[in-house]
């Protein structure tokens, strides 16, 4: 959804290929000496798809909608005293505390993003899906061509005005080389790999591990890793009920599992993934392994029943759900199940689809009653790059995520983090952060693990990054 | 005849409220929340009980399924509450392909079929009989998945001759049209063409035992003409059962099919219906099927009294 989201509608800000908020709608911005006055000027020229002009009246009403969805949108709600249009392109921010990381959350890539959408649509209840989709981003949508859940359709949006900066992932300029682009679901993954031999995709977003040596040996095909932040695999553990409301059995997990073994059961090939000791994304520049050693080195089972006993375990069943038709999940959780059994736990293995998965976890009671102990997910690498679109890493009980974890600790760093005010600081945090997560174990990391990206080789202008960029590619007849 | 067509169609209306209560009660009952799955991997347990509220899932069942069926009864099927289109606009929009490539199916399978299976049964316990027999074995054990793969593998990867996948509207071409769907409809049709052979073997084997056959024979009747028109004619009501009764095999079939080939018909919107748990979609398109399934078993029904004038209602 986000994908093509980011084709129909452009954002007031975009992140880089460093991770860094580039102005993008926005034309200039002033911000005050103490912080709390933030004044916006959005570029000339910017159009909408039905031909109206985006004006400050438009950002402002979408920003609202976002803010009502967004992790960060909502910190904003909660410090703004004021968010006006002062004119057709101007619009003012005024909020009680300062707020460093405004333009992040302005130009973020992990989702809700903030896109800008006429006033007339964003006034849509922000918890019901929008019914009319008028952008002002590069392409527009082509509505009368649309099969939900088989194909979407974008149109090269003729007025688009894109940015005289080179384009660097959501950011600079958004130049289309394509007219048309149809997006094709193909839900099997053997006949997209045909269809991509054949000639009759172009490019393939997320092609399987155990197809690709397939591809690889095509010499109409390229194949490349599709999104250097990766993923990272995870399990969580319920914190409200026995045995993981107690600190000793979360450890007693993190000291008997071996990261190896999920990834090999996830992506096999060893190029495609690393052990994570830690919660953040590798490679970025807050990633941290500070208290990562009870993820490190010989795995200890005696270690761990030992303390899985101190926490009062004697035997009763622990419902680890697992959703089957997803191949991370069901990976992941044939580990988790052997593990558990090799600690001696009596594992009540709850096969189901993800849509039942989903609506499990959310469930509070104890397990025998319907709710559970375990479930099975990952994370997309651009969203563990710091706390800001990071749920799974909030341990604010009741409204935490699913698991519900409780930690004060945590909190405060991510309360740190929020607060800092240069890089240094953040990192400190994070490395604070990162240890307390991992001494109250709010979740189990199973590893960061990559995926590969297909295309044809007459298509040029293909980047590595979180989603896939259609600015900048072309296709040779 | 007219008063008995009139009394079948009036029939189906106690069918479908009975699917229709069915196929709600299960839904209702059935694990999955498609608020959870609507609010997305990052959302918390307060956005998804917003996003319940919002859609009307918290309300009691009576109540929802009173509305429904209220909707139902003014022709109206509902709103998807993933795409937030109407669910008939939606059915309607995949709705071409999947009876396309339905129609393309029986068309090839008795096609194929028929005539295997009166040669069969002409040439009973010789090697063109047992050829035939161990193919019609193949179709019923060979999965719909391995039977596509393997044709998308030798006629589109390796000889380049049919599209690997997709499908083009009829609108937009004869031969684009059946292109698209030869590969799917051969795959598809295996099993039916196994089930109507196997039975149409059958048949005329106890038809060719029959004292007006040996009779036809004797006036010096012609092979073909005795096989085809005689013989095929009398043999024809269980043959014609087994078709309609298949329908339902190519619904259930239709599923595979269009996943391996990726074809954007009802079957693919019924799988991804039921993951997401966009219960309207999920109801309309049972009820769909399940008319239509009641239509063909009358247009059958009527087909006997065609095929066998001794059949009186």
């Amino acid at each position: 959804m986000r994908n093509g989201a980011a084709l129909v509608w452009d954002m007031l800000y975009g992140v880089d290929g460093k991770l860094q908020p580039r102005r993008q709608m926005v034309e200039s911005e002033e911000v005050s000496s103490d912080g709390l006055v933030w004044t916006f000027r959005l570029r000339g020229g910017l159009k909408f798809h039905d031909g109206e002009p985006v004006l400050a009246k438009d950002v402002v009403a979408s920003l609202a909608r976002w803010q009502a969805r967004d992790n960060m949108g909502l910190m904003t709600k909660e410090i703004e005293q004021e968010l006006v249009a002062v004119d057709d392109r101007t619009f003012r921010w005024v909020l009680k505390k300062p707020y460093p990381k405004l333009l992040v959350a302005l130009g973020k890539v992990g989702t809700p993003s903030c896109f800008i959408m006429p006033a007339r649509i964003a006034a849509t209840d922000p918890f019901k899906p929008i019914g009319d989709y008028v952008g002002s981003g590069p392409m527009r949508f082509v509505r009368n061509e649309w099969v939900p859940g088989a194909k979407a359709v974008f149109e090269r949006f003729a007025d688009y005005a894109p940015r005289q900066e080179p384009n660097s992932w959501l950011s600079g300029g958004k130049h289309m080389l394509l007219e048309r682009i149809e997006w094709i679901v193909m839900p099997d993954p053997a006949t997209a790999s045909a269809a991509l031999q054949n000639g009759e995709v172009d490019w393939w977003e997320t092609p399987i591990a155990d197809i690709v040596p397939v591809l690889k040996k095509n010499r109409n095909v390229m194949v490349d890793i599709a999104d250097p932040l990766g993923n990272i695999g995870s399990f969580r553990m319920n914190h409200l009920h026995p045995p993981f409301n107690d600190v000793r059995a979360r450890r007693a997990i993190l000291t008997a599992m071996n990261q190896e073994d999920y990834m090999r059961a996830v992506v096999g090939d060893n190029a495609l993934w690393k052990p994570l000791p830690g919660f953040f994304t590798p490679g970025t520049p807050l990633y941290s392994e500070d208290g990562g050693e009870i993820l490190k080195g010989p795995r200890r089972l005696d270690a761990a029943k030992r303390l899985l006993a101190d926490s009062g375990y004697s035997g009763q069943p622990v419902t680890c759900v697992v959703a089957q038709d997803l191949q991370i999940t069901k990976a992941q959780g044939e580990v988790t199940a052997d593990l558990l059994r090799k600690l001696g736990v009596n594992v009540d293995f709850a096969a189901v689809d993800w849509g039942t998965n989903a609506a499990r976890r959310a469930q509070k009671s104890p397990p025998g009653q319907g709710g559970w102990q375990m479930f099975h997910t990952w994370h997309a690498g651009a969203v563990c790059i710091d706390p800001s679109s990071y749920t799974a890493i909030r341990a604010n009980g009741d409204k935490a995520w699913f698991g519900w974890p409780t930690s004060a600790k945590v909190e405060s760093e991510i309360t740190a983090w929020y607060d800092a005010r240069n890089l240094d600081e953040e990192k400190a945090a994070i490395a604070r952060l990162n240890k307390a997560a991992l001494e109250d174990v709010v979740y189990a990391p199973t590893g960061f693990f990559l995926a590969y990206q297909a295309w044809r080789k007459n298509i040029d202008g293909i980047v590595k990054g979180p989603l896939p960029f259609f600015w900048g590619v072309s296709k040779a007849a | 005849m007219l008063s008995y067509t009139i009394r079948r169609i009036l029939a189906t209306i106690p069918v479908m409220v009975v699917v229709a209560l069915f196929v709600f009660s299960l839904l209702y009952i059935a694990p999955g929340d498609p608020a959870a799955v609507i609010a997305g991997d990052q959302a918390t347990p307060a956005d998804v009980e917003r996003i319940r509220q919002s859609l009307g899932l918290d309300r009691p069942f009576l109540i929802r399924f009173g509305e429904w069926l209220w909707q139902i009864l003014h022709g109206d099927l509902g709103t998807s509450i993933f795409t937030n289109l109407p669910v008939a606009a939606m059915i309607a929009q995949r709705v071409e392909p999947t009876l396309s490539l339905m129609a393309v199916t029986l068309v090839i399978a008795i096609c194929l079929a028929v005539p295997m299976g009166v040669v069969a049964a002409w040439q009973a316990d010789t090697l063109i009989d047992r050829a035939i027999m161990a193919f019609a074995v193949l179709g019923f054990s060979v999965p719909v998945f391995v039977v596509g793969y393997l044709l998308a593998y030798v006629f589109a990867l390796e000889l380049d001759w049919l599209p690997v996948q997709g499908y083009t509207q009829i609108s937009e071409g004869l031969w684009p049209w059946f292109e698209n769907l030869i590969l799917p409809a051969l795959a598809l049709g295996c099993v039916y063409i196994a089930l109507i052979a196997r039975i149409t073997r059958a048949s005329m084997l106890e038809v060719l035992q029959q004292d007006f056959i040996r009779t036809a024979r004797a006036k010096g009747v012609g092979q073909t003409r005795i096989l085809f028109v005689h013989a095929l004619k009398n043999a024809a009501v269980p043959i014609v059962t087994v078709i309609g009764i298949g329908v339902a095999l190519l619904i259930g079939g239709a599923v595979v099919t269009e996943t391996v080939f990726a074809i954007p018909g009802i079957g693919r919107l019924t799988v991804d219906a039921i993951l997401r748990r966009d219960y309207p979609v999920i109801q309309g398109v049972v009820l769909m099927f399940s008319f239509l399934y009641v239509l063909v078993n009358l247009l059958i029904d009527l087909l006997y009294t065609v095929l066998d004038p001794r059949i009186r209602y």
